[in-house]
């Protein structure tokens, strides 16, 4: 079967997929080809109009096909509280558990010299026009508990300073659950040095 | 099965255990792994896949951070190494604001200037011994300074701050010099940096504010001189966010 040109085009295609190797895209080439060529008519569409019309939002950076995304737009999210996240992902995470109700915003990657990223990298002059705006009161920072997370929070919260808006990070160390035996020491570390009064 | 052996032989030959290191850098890789440069003690630097790190309940993800002195195992016969074990080793070296920067800086200089594989426990113990003054100390720059005189010698591009390149006569402190990168210093008759700061920076002895500030342009133009071109991302990182600060205080 591989000689068929088209199909192998398309086996290869599905193969760019995060966690597709060649074996699962024949399976999926072969399903919708054979079992469901509406569903794959419907995903064909969909993909094309998704790349031509998901952008960025223009407040908070997170992919929209809008010019300001549903977060951005609605009125009964708290404008005052900032949550600064690495990724759009994170703001699915974060959004769909509930636990916070304001605005986001995307940094789309992470200070990281030897990668080559900076602050001009990242979109901080955008961040630094919404601080100034005077709504913001408080901003979070959900970057990642990586080095690299914890160099972006603390140039953010430099930023916030400057403009006496409180800059609180996020907590991190165990796990809900987790017990102290089975976790490793540099979590371990983390959360004695980030310890709290009871 | 004798076969087998010497296969077992030639493998086990191929692996490192207990070998104190640092990260300095890692990169996301494949799905679930990280490519991890590491800086150690006995093999200079190495990189290693970190396989399935990224998982939920991974062991050693939270280990495998910079700056954070590791005891770690690797194994692999061809370039890329496989880490077989990580723990932290010691007390862990908590860097927080500027001299996280400054952390950051001292990697990308061991990546620029440190071969693969070339191993430097000089180096290494020095890069230690910065990490934990960093933390320790007030004077960050001055840190740093001698950090980078002693990277410089130990690769064997060591400043000479001796004598004078031209006339070999001993550095005059009320003399000012030029600094040309591969010969020294020549006397000149324009602001160059003075014969008390070159001094100073051969004695290790940055006390002086002045000092301080032409050991810096004096370190920085010999260490562009040997990066050839290459732009250091974290010294422009650690200028703007010093910008950023002094823009708050004012």
């Amino acid at each position: 079967m591989r000689q068929s040109g088209l199909l192998n085009d398309l086996i290869q295609a599905l193969c760019c997929l995060p966690g597709v190797g060649p074996k699962s895209a024949q399976r999926m080439a072969f399903h919708l080809l054979q079992k469901d060529q509406r569903g794959g008519i419907q995903l064909a569409e969909t993909l094309l109009k998704a790349i031509d019309q998901v952008g960025h939002c223009q407040q908070c950076r997170t992919l929209t096909e809008h010019e300001v995304c549903h977060l951005c737009a609605s009125p009964s999210r708290d404008e005052t509280i900032l949550c600064i996240v690495e990724t759009p992902a994170d703001v699915w995470v974060v959004d769909q558990s509930a636990v916070f109700r304001g605005k986001f915003f995307v940094l789309h990657g992470r200070l990281s010299p030897l990668d080559g990223i900076g602050p001009d990298e990242l979109g901080f002059d955008l961040l630094a026009q919404r601080l100034t705006l005077g709504l913001v009161k408080e901003i979070i920072l959900a970057t990642n508990a990586t080095v690299e997370g914890e160099a972006t929070a603390h140039f953010i919260s430099e930023m916030a300073r400057q403009r006496n808006i409180i800059a609180t990070r996020i907590a991190h160390g165990v796990p809900m659950g987790g017990e102290l035996e089975y976790i490793d020491s540099g979590t371990l570390a983390h959360a004695f040095n980030g310890r709290r009064e009871l | 099965m004798s076969g087998r052996s010497i296969v077992w032989g030639l493998m086990t030959s191929h692996a490192v255990y207990s070998q104190t290191a640092f990260v300095l850098h890692t990169r996301k890789y494949r799905e679930t792994s990280l490519l991890v440069d590491v800086f150690t003690c006995d093999y200079g630097i190495v990189t290693l896949v970190a396989k399935g790190v990224r998982k939920k309940n991974s062991k050693w993800v939270g280990v495998l951070q910079c700056f954070q002195p590791l005891e770690i195992s690797f194994s692999g016969r061809s370039e890329l190494k496989t880490l077989t074990g990580a723990a932290l080793h010691g007390r862990s070296i908590e860097l927080t604001g500027l001299v996280l920067y400054c952390g950051f800086y001292l990697n990308e200089l061991l990546i620029y200037f440190l071969h693969k594989h070339d191993a430097h426990p000089e180096v290494f113990e020095d890069y230690r011994y910065c990490l934990v003054q960093l933390v320790t100390e007030d004077s960050v720059e001055s840190v740093l300074r001698i950090f980078e005189l002693a990277l410089l010698e130990n690769l064997g591009y060591g400043l000479q701050l001796e004598n004078d390149a031209v006339t070999e006569r001993p550095i005059d402190p009320n003399q000012q010099y030029d600094y040309l990168s591969d010969i020294g210093p020549v006397p000149t008759m324009s602001q160059g940096f003075s014969g008390k700061s070159l001094i100073a920076l051969r004695k290790k002895i940055l006390n002086d504010e002045l000092v301080r500030k032409e050991a810096k342009q004096l370190m920085r133009q010999v260490i562009d001189f040997h990066l050839q071109g290459r732009e250091l991302k974290s010294r422009a990182l650690i200028s703007q966010f010093i910008r950023q600060q002094s823009v708050t205080t004012a």
